[in-house]
C-alpha cells in the first residue's frame, strides 16, 4: 500500500506539494528511528529533519519577520523533540526529550499571547509531571536493557502505525478550510491579559474550577489508595508480633 | 500579523504533535513511555485549542487548556501509581506481560526476533568522579563517637 497514492485522494495534498513529501519523509524517519541498526537510526533523524523543513516550507507565511523566526524555532523544537521522545530507546531520554518538547510548546503558547498558559505549562508539565515520570522510572527500573524496548511489537506494528498516522495527519492538514482574515484579537492581547483570564475563569467557569479541584483531591487519595493496597502495611505484622508476646 | 496564517500554522503543529504521540502509543511497549505519548497527544490538542481561541478572540480555548493541564496532572498521579503497582507485581514495564487479560480464545502474542545484545548496547552511563576525598580527621572521629 503506497502512502502517496492514498494521499492523492486528498485535494490539497498533491505530489508536487512539499507538504506531502514532508509528511511522508517525517513518517519514514519515525519508522527508521525504531530500526535496530544504528546507521538506519541516523538516517531516520535526517529524514525527520528534512520532513519538518518541507512541512515548514509549505506553511503560509505569517507576515512579520520576528514572529515567523520564533515560530519556526519553537515549532521545530517541539515537533523534533516529540519525535525523539517517542522513539528514544531509553525511557529516561524519552522523558527528557518530552520536557524539551514541552519547552517548545510553551514557547508557541507565548507567541500566541497566552502568557499564563506558557508559564503554567513549564511549571506544571516540565516541572512537576516530568519529574514524577523520572521519579517513577527511578523506582521501577528493571535490571539491564529490556529487549522488548528494542524490538517493540512484532515488525508489523511499525509500518501500520506509520502509514495510519501519516494518513491521519495528511487528512487533517489537507482538509483545513481557508480561514478568512479577522482583526487583531484585542481581548486576548489586552495589557491585563492574566487579570482578564482570571476574571473569566472565576466568573464563567467557577463550577468547573470546583469540579477540577475535587478531581485533583480524589486523584491524590486514589493514588495513595492504589499504592497502599499493593503493599500490605508493615505495621500490621509488628502489631501481630506485639499481641503474640 | 496574519491571523489566518497563524491559525493554520498552529493547526498543523498541533496535528503533528498529536500524530507523533499516537504513533508512539501504538508502537512502544514500555508502559511509562506509552503514558508519556498520551500526554503528547494532549499537548497537540492544547496547541489547537489555544490557536482557535486567539483566532476567535475568545477565552474558551485557554480555559479548556487550563482544565487539560489540571486533569493531566491528576491523570499522571494515578497512572504512575498504577504503573508502579504493576511493576511491583510483574517486575517488568513491558505491556505484553499483561496480555493474559485478553479475551478468551485470542492467540497469545509471542516475541519473535529479539536481537542479540551487542557490545555497544552494554555501555552504561557513568559519572566521572570529581574532587578529592577529604581526609578523615582522627580528632573529630573521637568526639563524634562520644556525642
Amino acid at each position: 500500500m503506497n502512502v502517496t497514492a492514498l494521499l492523492l485522494a486528498q485535494t490539497a495534498l498533491t505530489l508536487d506539494s512539499p507538504m506531502t513529501w514532508g509528511i511522508g519523509l517525517g513518517a519514514a524517519g519515525l519508522a527508521l528511528r525504531l530500526a535496530p541498526q544504528a546507521a538506519w537510526q541516523k538516517l531516520g533523524i535526517i529524514a525527520g529533519l528534512i520532513g519538518i523543513a518541507l512541512i515548514g516550507v509549505a506553511l503560509p507565511p505569517l507576515g512579520d519577520v520576528l514572529p515567523q523566526v520564533l515560530f519556526w524555532l519553537m515549532a521545530t523544537l517541539a515537533v523534533f523533540a516529540s519525535g525523539a521522545a517517542v522513539t528514544s530507546r531509553s525511557a529516561v531520554y524519552a522523558a527528557i526529550w518530552f520536557a524539551v518538547s514541552l519547552l517548545g510548546v510553551a514557547g508557541l503558547f507565548l507567541l500566541q499571547g497566552a502568557q499564563f498558559l506558557g508559564v503554567a505549562t513549564v511549571v506544571v508539565y516540565a516541572g512537576a509531571i516530568v519529574v514524577t515520570f523520572l521519579f517513577v522510572l527511578m523506582l521501577a527500573q528493571p535490571e539491564g536493557h529490556s529487549p522488548y524496548d528494542r524490538i517493540s511489537w512484532a515488525g508489523f506494528a511499525i509500518p501500520i502505525a506509520t502509514i495510519g498516522v501519516a494518513l491521519l495527519i495528511g487528512t487533517l492538514v489537507s482538509s483545513l478550510p481557508e480561514f478568512g482574515s479577522v482583526g487583531t484579537p484585542n481581548e486576548i492581547l489586552h495589557k491585563t491579559h492574566v487579570a482578564r483570564l482570571g476574571g473569566e475563569l472565576y466568573a464563567k467557569h467557577l463550577v468547573s474550577v470546583e469540579v477540577v479541584g475535587t478531581i485533583l483531591l480524589v486523584a491524590l487519595v486514589g493514588a495513595i489508595a492504589i499504592v497502599i493496597q499493593g503493599n500490605p502495611r508493615r505495621r500490621t505484622t509488628s502489631e501481630e508480633g506485639a499481641s503474640d508476646r | 500579523m496574519n491571523e489566518a496564517a497563524l491559525l493554520q500554522n498552529y493547526l498543523v503543529v498541533g496535528g503533528l504533535l498529536f500524530g507523533i504521540g499516537l504513533f508512539g502509543f501504538i508502537v512502544r511497549r514500555n508502559m511509562i513511555v506509552m503514558f508519556l505519548c498520551a500526554e503528547m497527544m494532549l499537548q497537540g490538542v492544547s496547541v489547537t485549542a489555544i490557536a482557535f481561541g486567539r483566532y476567535h478572540d475568545d477565552w474558551g480555548g485557554q480555559m479548556l487548556v487550563i482544565f487539560i493541564i489540571a486533569v493531566a496532572a491528576a491523570e499522571a498521579g494515578i497512572a504512575l501509581a498504577l504503573i508502579l503497582m504493576l511493576f511491583h507485581k510483574s517486575g517488568t514495564l513491558d505491556m505484553a506481560f499483561w496480555q493474559d487479560l485478553r479475551e478468551e480464545g485470542q492467540p497469545a502474542f509471542i516475541d519473535r526476533g529479539v536481537p542479540e545484545e551487542r557490545a555497544e548496547d552494554r555501555v552504561w552511563p557513568t559519572l566521572t568522579p570529581a574532587g578529592v576525598e577529604p581526609e578523615v580527621d582522627q580528632e573529630e572521629q573521637r568526639h563524634r563517637s562520644n556525642v
